[in-house]
């Protein structure tokens, strides 16, 4: 039995039954029958592609449910599954004792309320009234009886007043409430979300949690934004290549750093440097700021080194529509500056953004490297400013990753030689190499983003926008991200939400509200000043409440101590290999990831007896059973 | 009256007659188009919270909008196919003076009758144009001949004919405005399904009409990541290519949205049917309109009818 | 090109209600009823994909699509393509109300030719779906442009000129339009082969 660090322990497989009994991390009430009661599920697409392979779960009423795991891990799938919109191939969905086929199927559905990740899709309804109504109206009440509940659905999300605009003149926050209204006017017993918190900026990130939470019924939840989960859900199911791995309490699993990056789901590199929290690291982080502030003031120190390669002068922008974009907008960004741009929904970003690039223009004068931007020099922009877009899908347009990387590399009129170098060398900087004969719609999320930036990145542009770089992606994409990111030297101009890729990625920020610049500050600044930071209800303060909370939850320690060992492994029976759960007790040391309440040095660790981790050569040691 | 009568012109009124015109057109056109598409903002947005046209409850701003939507619908459609059968100028022209009326009454938006109109223009143009060269000359025709240009005959039953169908397509198509905005797409759907046409047919053209705005947004989107990459159109393979894998990705899209959309309804407990969505009433001053309609309609069949 | 009102005579657009109202019904009794809005949704993208103006020296012409809505959707084109043509028309007038069925007509019926066509000959390579679907695309097109013709003629031979020029105006649209819709089919062969099988979720 060797000492096996902590960081390997969720090599080995768990299967949900046994989980739940041997961590005592789901702990079932005495007699409550579960609400879903899913056995040994199977289930493939036509496509071929293996999602769940034998599922067993059970979600008691009342449970608040985080499904995690990878992109492709199957949650979608399971959700699909417990919704009634796919039939298992193999196993049973059983909702309230039966199955979901049929009749009950037909009435669960009503009962049991599914927010889709894209409201769009969501939203098919005319106008909003229609829409939410059309639940109530498959419930069988009446027209009239319909738009009542309709409408009590929409005070509760706070959108009374649009009942009657039509769907595609709301924003996107709004019309993910609206969507989620049409939702809580069934009066689900049930609410499954996917992705609830996707595109939202913090304001409204912050407005949706608080619906969430005041929704009184059994919750699953789809999401990778763990410290968004952390305090609307109690449990977690960890879904790792269509099984379950885990089934954890959510506190357990956020301090289970080991386990959250075999998952792909660790987020703690983000906790090393939160924005302006108390913590371990203060020492490193004044530097770092300093660093980051010294920087930005040797740029504008010496003017000579790094000239100007950006300036806006009294900018506007209108709508055709008459809504104003930019306002009076100045601007001055010097060669090899890091710049973050921060603002709620609507604030005018992406119409900077799209000025920019070139794919709107605007009133006033735009300078491009020192010199003015006539009409005919808008259209040559792309060739200098590379934009990143924050939905991939909007970007990748070819049938092979080789193809997407030439098509803006022979519109710069290199040779096919320049061009097939710069695409491979781009391709193993953003870490696709090998993948030129993919097509770009069969990639996962991350290698999606990745390959979008590697397209900017391979026409050398002396301006790099990203827009919401983070959107949509799994925390390990964010990673691999921020590692490319890391090294660009060139100038940068980030749009995000994301405070933590501010932090780490850009030396100032500016702050706009309704096409104005309403502040211009070194990051470290802007990331102290809570005032800043939380306004326009861009209210990061939930996240960093839960990032500070998590935090303490994942000290990391060694320690020794007896525990119990529950978990499969094959035991060789003469010819025969077969698995089955058995446990033993042993003692070796672990490195530990928990709390430590109040700073205390003394603690004990009777509620960790129970650990997972690999054993390997077990079956060759002694057993406390009998192999017949 | 058998004869053909030709009619010598000098030559420079071709540019007075041809040019002039084209280029007055050339440049109007373009710039009243532009005036139409730049929508204005309302000064103050409406209250969205009251549904914007109570079912025929008298709360319409005019006549037209507070008219019974089934009687709406019949009236109108069976008015418009009379037009569609004049086959004289004048009465054409009184179609289109008293589609004018209507439109007045209406009270409808302005802008967006124009960009009917702006819609017309190019098949009826190309009427305009074709026809006095290309139809057959019959006794009795009238033909301009400029100066010594021989072949260029322009035929003036042609340029009748094509006027006349120009008026008829503009009389239709100015009263579809005040058909279709005095009263929510869906009401005006709903009184379709009443009038016989299957309920589905209507929840499919309210499903393509919000989705519209949904794919129209994600093409935009599309076009700019392609600019944004240096596309730009020419005529050549190259563009095309560019463009078929713009037209595929809008279609892998749109098939993988359907189905996610069709999960959502799903969800919701769509089986096949949409809720009903409330009832209509006629009341008596829906028929006499009605009424009124029918005489105007016959009466402009009947002019046609008599003036042969 | 769309015909608009008043042109056609009026039995002719009465006809044309009555013979596309019956090839839609034959059309939704190939789909699932409940499949019905999944066409809906399409028939939007389709819509949308119609408005694509491509370049053609100093003028541009803009895809009609009946080979490809043939291709992808069977015989659920037709559906689709007559409830484009409706919201054309109610929305932004590109073909009269009173001609709606002619139209229909006109696109609907060599959409589904072409989709028999595309089924029939598309074999197994993607090149040579590439290229059947090239050559559906531009018999879309051309049976199109013929409906178009005769439609016309319909009116008299006052009309045959214009019947003329509107096939010849047609020529550069069909080349255009086979080319584009060649690439469209292979780059689907590529990246999504399951919409070019004749059976689909549609039709479960």
């Amino acid at each position: 039995m060797g000492d096996r660090p902590a960081d390997r322990h969720t090599t080995s497989t768990f299967h949900g039954t046994n989980v739940s009994r041997s961590h005592g991390a789901c702990p079932e009430p005495g007699g409550l029958a579960p609400l879903f009661c899913v056995q040994n599920l199977w289930y493939a697409y036509p496509d071929g592609i293996q999602a769940l392979s034998g599922v067993d779960l059970d979600i008691l009423p009342g449970d608040r449910m985080a499904l995690v795991g990878q992109n492709g891990s199957g949650k979608t799938t399971l959700i699909k599954l417990l919704s009634g919109l796919l039939a298992p191939a193999q196993g049973t969905v059983c909702f309230k004792g039966r199955a979901l086929t049929g009749d009950h199927l037909d009435e669960s559905r009503l009962g049991i309320g599914v927010l889709f990740q894209d409201p769009d899709d969501q939203l098919f309804g005319h106008t909003v009234m229609d829409d939410v109504a059309f639940g109530p109206g498959n419930q069988g009440k009446s027209r009239k009886t319909a738009i009542l509940y309709a409408r009590q659905a929409l005070h509760q999300v706070n959108l009374e007043h649009l009942a009657y605009k039509e769907p595609h003149n709301l924003s996107y926050g709004q019309k993910k409430r609206a969507a989620l209204a049409g939702i809580l006017a069934m009066q689900p017993g049930v609410l499954i979300l996917d992705e609830p918190t996707a595109n939202l900026d913090p304001g409204q990130e912050a407005v949706f949690l608080d619906l969430l939470k005041g929704f009184a019924g059994t919750l699953i939840c789809i999401s990778h934004d763990l410290i968004f989960l952390y305090e609307l859900c109690e449990k977690a199911v960890v879904l790792h290549k269509g099984g379950i791995h885990h089934k954890y309490t959510m506190r357990e699993l956020v301090s289970r750093r080991s386990s959250l990056r075999d998952h792909g789901l660790d987020f703690s590199f983000r906790l090393c440097t939160p924005a302006n929290g108390v913590h371990a690291h203060e020492e490193d982080k004044k530097n770092g700021s300093e660093t980051r502030s010294n920087e930005y003031a040797k740029i504008l120190a010496e003017p000579s080194a790094h000239p100007s390669l950006v300036r806006l002068e009294k900018y506007r922008y209108v709508y055709p529509d008459g809504t104003p974009g930019l306002q009076d907008f100045s601007l001055d960004i010097h060669e090899g500056e890091k710049m973050a741009i921060v603002g709620e929904n609507g604030a005018g970003k992406s119409t900077l953004l799209a000025c920019l690039c070139g794919l709107r223009q605007g009133r006033g004068t735009l300078f491009f490297g020192g010199t003015p931007v006539t009409r005919k020099r808008y259209k040559n922009l792309w060739r200098r400013v590379g934009l990143v877009f924050q939905d991939c899908a909007d970007q990748l347009f070819c049938a092979s990753v080789q193809e997407e990387m030439l098509f803006g590399l022979r519109r710069l009129g290199l040779s096919s030689d320049e061009c097939r170098h710069r695409a491979a060398d781009t391709l193993a900087r953003v870490g696709l190499a090998g993948f030129e004969n993919r097509v770009p719609l069969h990639l996962s999320g991350g290698e999606r983003k990745r390959l979008a930036l590697g397209c900017v990145l391979a026409m050398d542009p002396d301006l790099l926008i990203l827009d919401e770089p983070t959107a949509g992606l799994d925390p390990r994409g964010e990673e691999l991200l921020m590692a490319i990111l890391e090294t660009f030297d060139k100038t940068l101009l980030l749009v995000s939400h994301d405070l933590f890729f501010i932090e780490k990625l850009t030396h100032r920020t500016l702050v706009m509200h309704q096409g104005r610049v309403i502040g211009d500050l070194p990051t470290p600044v802007f990331m102290q000043d809570d005032k800043l930071c939380n306004l326009n209800g861009l209210s990061f303060s939930y996240r960093q409440r839960t990032t500070t909370a998590i935090q303490k939850l994942q000290h990391e320690h060694e320690h020794r101590h007896p525990h119990l060992h529950i978990h499969d492994h094959p035991h060789h029976h003469g010819r025969t290999v077969h698995t089955h759960p058995h446990e033993h007790l042993h003692d070796h040391p672990h490195r530990f990831v928990h709390t430590h309440p109040g700073g205390q040095k003394n603690h004990d660790h009777a509620n960790r007896l129970v650990h997972d981790h690999a054993h390997p050569g077990h079956d060759a040691e002694p057993h406390d059973h009998s192999h017949e | 009256m058998t004869d053909v009568h030709h009619i010598q012109v000098p030559l420079w009124y071709l540019p007075l007659l041809v040019l002039i015109p084209a280029a007055v057109a050339a440049g109007v056109v373009p710039w009243l188009g532009r005036r139409a598409r730049t929508r204005v903002v309302p000064e103050k947005d409406p209250d969205w919270s009251i549904p914007p046209l109570a079912d025929s409850h008298g709360q319409g701003i005019s006549l037209i909008h507070r008219w019974d939507v089934r009687c709406k619908i019949v009236t109108m459609l069976a008015y418009s196919f009379a037009i569609a059968s004049l086959r004289h100028l004048s009465a054409a022209a009184a179609a289109l003076c008293v589609s004018l009326v209507v439109l007045l009454a209406a009270k409808v938006s302005f802008h967006k009758v124009l960009l009917r109109v702006f819609a017309l223009a190019g098949f009826l143009g190309m009427l305009l144009v074709v026809m006095p060269l290309t139809v057959p000359v019959h006794p009795g025709d009238t033909i301009l001949v400029f100066g010594s240009l021989d072949w260029l005959n322009v035929n003036l039953r042609g340029v009748v004919l094509a006027a006349t169908i120009a008026a008829k397509a503009m009389a239709i198509a100015l009263l579809m405005e005040p058909l279709l905005s005095t009263a929510p797409l869906p009401v005006t759907l709903h009184g379709l399904s009443r009038l016989g046409v299957p309920d589905m047919a209507g929840q499919m053209v309210l499903l393509s009409y919000r989705y519209l705005h949904v794919f129209t947004h994600e093409a935009r989107r599309m076009t700019a990541g392609m600019q944004a990459r240096g596309f730009e159109k020419k005529t050549n393979m190259a563009t095309l290519r560019a463009l078929a894998n713009f037209l595929g990705m809008i279609f892998v899209r749109s098939f993988e949205r359907t189905e996610r959309v069709f999960d959502a309804m799903q969800a919701r407990g769509y089986n096949g049917r949409f809720p009903d969505p409330g009832h209509l009433q006629i009341q008596w001053l829906d028929i006499l309109q009605t009424g009124v309609w029918v005489a105007a309609g016959t009466a402009l069949v009947l002019f046609d009818y008599v003036k042969v | 090109m769309h015909i608009s009102d008043g042109v056609l005579p009026i039995a002719v657009t009465i006809g044309g209600y009555a013979v596309s109202a019956g090839i839609a019904a034959w059309s939704a009794r190939r789909i699932h009823s409940r499949d019905l809005p999944k066409v809906a949704v399409v028939t939007s993208a389709f819509f949308v994909a119609s408005l694509i103006h491509i370049p053609f020296g100093p003028t541009s012409a803009h895809l009609l699509l009946p080979g490809l809505a043939g291709a992808l959707l069977g015989p659920a084109a037709f559906l689709s393509i007559s409830l484009g043509l409706f919201l054309q028309s109610i929305l932004f007038q590109f073909g009269g109300i009173t001609a709606l069925g002619a139209n229909a007509v006109m696109m609907g019926v060599p959409a589904v030719i072409c989709g028999w066509f595309f089924q029939y000959f598309k074999g197994r390579t993607k090149a040579r779906q590439a290229f059947t679907g090239g050559l559906a695309g531009a018999l879309g097109t051309f049976l199109s442009a013929v409906f178009l013709a005769g439609l016309l003629m319909t009116g008299g031979e006052d009309f045959f000129g214009v019947a003329k020029i509107a096939l010849i105006a047609h020529v550069p649209v069909i080349v255009i339009e086979g080319v584009v819709s060649g690439f469209t089919i292979g780059f689907l062969a590529r990246v999504k082969p399951a919409l070019l099988q004749p059976v689909r979720s549609f039709h479960d």
